[in-house]
């Protein structure tokens, strides 16, 4: 006798995978390929597209490799979003889909396109290097191994949480301006690059720094939060950001960044902390671009004023911030509307 | 392309470590690092739990003398004890130098690297980073070879050493971007691809490319396998993909329940239950199993690991983790289901026979991590013994390959070599009238291992498994792969690797049937004690003639003499 569950059992459904294909050998450009298979409840995407592969098509090509959510090998847009093949759940994007029980499986963007779901993530290690995304001993070589260094809790935790980053490059698929601009830095270098910095083992924060203040570095960012709201490991990358901006003024003051960057890190700095709500009004009154126009030069005075400017962790969010931020969020999608419309 | 004076093959913990240690040995010589992941993707980021020194953060008793005493004990008194010393007493300098180029460590009260208990292990001495110490390990690693400039051949396939009569002059591999056959002309070839334990595929925790490689290629030049029978299972892994559901679930409390409702460990280990020690939850989950108390799906036959009793809160405070990675994988929610759960092949013990330098019998050859066996491990790994031993062996054959590398002429490759294996590959993609699926192949690999090479081991399943895998070998000459593209042909790569896994698991299964005794991970239900006085020895398997040889080797004794492994 077996024992099935009888949920299991019953909790099958057809599925259309429509696959974006591309194979640079042939093919001059892109197409999808629908592959139909039944798939119960509890599948990921991944395990139906090594079926796919096994079963139906042996030429369809993606990469993967730990299955478990871990390597970050697998990353590729199910239905329009970034996100790892191996931990998504076929059942939980069958809502989104646009056709009933069709999803559609695409590669990362922003990266340069190999075959099939594969891209090439060259670039994003070569910016790993261009931004120095490693700890530089303040020992020298030759004393290390006799004695560890002795570290806050409270020091692991400031970056605790950046180190869950896999590399799987869903954020740097997604980023806003990286399409506009692939020599952008990318959020998960932002990232590595803030885990360092806040390292006190680390000796070579400055020079770090320096670099990311840089045309397409930490102020080109437009904190539209996209990258956040994609990481697979739930990272606050946003607070990486702010973080290494916060530091920049700190640090460099103003002497190398231009005057409408400072007044967006001005801007996201209210939207992050939901301080000086008193700049809300006028936003809501007269619109963004006018807000900036017209408050940018008190904004600056008041970084400026801001002499000894308490550590990040100590600027607490308000009540309210979530409802602010996504009033922030809103306000700012309204600008860049009216934006894309006077363009047109 | 310029003859190299290290060829590095694999870029986990050992491949870094080795490549970071040559580097600093002499820093003239041109080093290669060849990896068919990116190395931050290797399957060094799976492990959770941490890696083991005697630092004595934590229990401040604790010493070297005791992690040697605990690790040989482990092994079932299989490991060589000079090569366990090195292990145990280079461990806490080991993670210091790691501490000191940056690997993130969670911190003790006073600032000091978290320690905790380990299976196995007389005092906590686990050294971790949260639940992602391999993770953070390998990517301080990697970063660090960013840093000094390391030369990465990522996204190459390594498929054969070059050898001359006894002279190894270097190694063929396959550019996967490109499908270009690549000759890397080497003075020294160091091997530290991995673990071989995805040969059980889906009942197996490990990452899809731990095939075996790198043993398999050895192997096919002559060297020399050890101790290949040695398998470690885990009681809990997912019942459709293997993967590993930690201690921790029945840690807090969790019950294994069979199909009659039954917390069957009661029968098994009446006091410890389901907290019993880690080979003896698999053998009695599996006996659940075979003696059909299990349950039956469409994806095999499971155990249930219960939860729902710990309720909400807690499942969400103390194993978010687990919550999250059943619901993924299963799409099962431990708060209001129970787990299925079976036992899966989770560590190979086995590996290149090496001396305690990395060294293989093959001049200019060298292998280290879980892809070598010194050996350390012995007939059980203990959980946290396998990060240290990547470390400190990855960066002893580093060092050792960098002091050696004048002691070999520099290697020429033949252009007809690299045109005969270009030409061999393509012939897989030949039409012919009978043709074999990769998939299936694999699948009945990984079911007749699981059946006959398993947990429990008697002669008739063995010999069972011995057809099956001959059978299956015959089989493979056939096998098709379809893509026939150059760019990226992981059909390919999947072909390749299935032939790195038939090859290994005939060595497997034979160093299974010769050990008539059980020892460690060998279950032996015909042999079912220890016999120190036939097996106390190593299996050596070499390939002859097309056929595995199996040998011996002794043991190295030291300090501590026989005794019984009882907990
Ligand atoms: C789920 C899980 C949890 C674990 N937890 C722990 C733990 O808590 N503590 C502990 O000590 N151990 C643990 N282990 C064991 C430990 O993680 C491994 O033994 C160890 O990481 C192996 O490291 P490695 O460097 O030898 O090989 P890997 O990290 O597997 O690296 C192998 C490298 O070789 C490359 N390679 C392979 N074949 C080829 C080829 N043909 N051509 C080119 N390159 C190739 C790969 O690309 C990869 O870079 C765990 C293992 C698993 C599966
Ligand atoms: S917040 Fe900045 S880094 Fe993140 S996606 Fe938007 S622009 Fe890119
Ligand atoms: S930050 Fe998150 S999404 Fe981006 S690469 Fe890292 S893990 Fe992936
Ligand atoms: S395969 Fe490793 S993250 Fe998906």
């Amino acid at each position: 006798m077996t024992v099935t569950e009888p949920h299991i059992e019953e909790a099958k459904k057809d599925i259309t995978f429509r696959v974006f294909r591309f194979n640079p050998q042939i093919d001059s450009k892109p197409y999808y390929d629908d592959y139909t298979i039944q798939v119960e409840r509890g599948i990921t995407v991944l395990r139906s597209l090594n079926y796919i592969k096994e079963h139906l098509d042996a030429t369809v090509s993606f990469r993967a490799f730990c299955q478990a959510g871990i390597c970050g090998s697998c990353a590729m847009r199910v239905n329009g979003l970034s996100k790892l093949a191996c931990t998504t759940q076929v059942w939980e994007v069958l809502e989104k889909c646009r056709e009933p029980n069709v999803i559609k499986v695409e590669p990362l963007r922003n990266l340069p396109l190999v075959k099939d779901l594969i891209v090439d993530m060259d670039p994003l290690v070569d910016k790993m290097k261009h931004y120095s995304n490693w700890v530089e001993s303040t020992m020298p070589e030759e004393k290390m191994g006799k004695k560890e260094f002795l570290i806050s809790e409270e020091e692991f935790l400031k970056y605790d949480k950046a180190t869950d980053c896999i590399l799987c490059a869903s954020c740097v698929s997604e980023c806003s301006i990286l399409r506009a601009n692939s020599e952008y830095v990318s959020p998960a270098v932002l990232l590595k690059s803030y885990r360092m910095n806040s390292d006190s083992r680390d000796a070579i924060h400055d020079v770090r720094l320096a670099e990311l203040v840089k045309d397409h570095g930490v102020w080109d960012c437009t904190h539209c939060y996209r990258c956040q709201e994609t990481c697979v490991k739930s990272i606050p990358i946003m607070d990486a950001i702010h973080g290494i901006r916060e530091d920049a003024i700190e640090r460099r003051g103003m002497k190398d960044t231009s005057g409408s960057k400072h007044a967006e890190a001005f801007m996201s700095d209210i939207e992050k902390k939901g301080k000086l709500v008193e700049a809300t009004l006028p936003i809501r009154t007269n619109g963004m671009a006018w807000t900036l126009k017209n408050l940018l030069p008190m904004a600056m005075k008041m970084i400026v004023k801001r002499r000894t400017p308490p550590p990040p962790p100590l600027v607490k969010p308000t009540k309210g911030i979530r409802v602010f931020r996504s009033m922030f969020r809103e306000m700012s999608e309204h600008v860049r509307e009216d934006h894309k419309s006077h363009n047109k | 392309m310029k003859p190299f004076d290290i060829v590095i093959v694999g870029g986990g913990g050992a491949g870094l470590y080795a490549a970071m240690e040559a580097m600093k040995t002499n820093p003239s010589l041109n080093i290669a690092v060849l990896s068919k992941v990116y190395p931050n993707r290797s399957h060094t980021s799976a492990a959770q739990g941490g890696a083991n020194a005697a630092l004595a953060n934590k229990a401040k008793d604790d010493t070297v003398e005791l992690h040697i005493f605990d690790t040989i004990k482990g092994s079932d008194y299989l490991a060589d004890q000079d090569a366990v010393e090195v292990l145990c007493s280079e461990a806490p300098k080991i993670i210091r130098e790691l501490d000191n180029m940056g690997t993130p460590w969670s911190r003790m009260d006073d600032n000091t690297i978290a320690q905790r208990p380990f299976g196995g292990a007389g005092r906590p001495r686990c050294c971790y980073c949260a639940d992602k110490t391999g993770h953070t390990i390998l990517q301080t690693l990697y970063e660090q070879c960013l840093k000094k400039g390391v030369q990465f051949f990522n996204e190459y396939f390594a498929l054969s050493l070059s050898v001359n009569g006894s002279r190894m002059r270097g190694l063929l591999a396959l550019n996967i971007k490109t499908g270009k056959v690549e000759a890397f002309a080497s003075k020294t070839v160091i091997f530290a691809t991995g673990g071989y334990a995805k040969m059980y595929w889906n009942r197996s925790s490990n990452a899809a490319g731990n095939t075996g490689d790198g043993q398999a290629i050895a192997y096919r030049a002559g060297i020399p396998l050890k101790d290949m029978e040695f398998v470690q299972f885990h009681p809990t892994g997912l019942r459709k993909s293997g993967l590993l559901v930690t201690e921790g679930a029945r840690g807090e409390g969790g019950y294994l329940v069979n199909r009659d409702g039954e917390r069957f460990m009661a029968r098994y280990a009446k006091e410890k239950m389901e907290l019993g020690p880690r080979d003896l939850v698999a053998r009695s989950l599996e006996t659940e199993i075979l003696e059909g108390r299990g349950f039956d799906s469409p994806a095999g036959k499971y155990i249930h690991l219960d939860l729902t009793h710990l309720g909400a809160d807690l499942i969400k405070s103390r194993l978010p983790q687990i919550r999250e990675m059943s619901m993924q994988f299963e799409g099962v929610d431990p708060i209001e289901e129970p787990i299925p759960v079976r036992p899966t092949a989770h560590y190979s013990m086995g590996g290149i026979d090496t001396d305690n330098f990395g060294r293989t019998v093959m001049g200019g050859v060298y292998a280290a991590g879980e892809c070598g066996c010194v050996s350390v491990h012995g007939a059980n790994r203990l959980g946290g013994n396998s990060l240290l031993d990547i470390l400190v062996f990855g960066r002893i054959a580093g060092r050792t390959a960098a002091e050696e590398v004048g002691k070999f002429a520099p290697g020429i490759i033949p252009e007809s070599e690299i045109a005969e294996k270009a030409e061999e590959l393509r012939s897989f993609m030949k039409p012919s009238g009978h043709y074999e699926r990769y998939g299936a192949l694999r699948e009945e690999l990984g079911q007749t291992l699981a059946m006959n090479v398993g947990i429990f081991r008697e002669a008739p399943l063995l010999r069972k498994g011995i057809d099956d895998i001959a059978a299956l070998r015959e089989r493979y000459q056939h096998v098709r792969v379809f893509d026939t593209s150059d760019v990226y042909n992981t059909n390919l790569i999947q072909v390749l690797e299935l032939k790195n896994m038939l090859d290994l698991a005939e060595t497997v299964a034979a160093g299974a049937y010769a050990r008539e005794e059980s020892r460690g991970s060998h279950t032996r239900v015909d042999f079912p004690v220890r016999d120190d006085e036939k097996w106390h020895r190593h299996t050596v398997a070499t390939l002859e003639n097309g056929k595995v040889a199996l040998g011996e080797k002794p043991v190295t004794m030291g300090r501590y003499e026989l005794q019984e492994r009882t907990y």
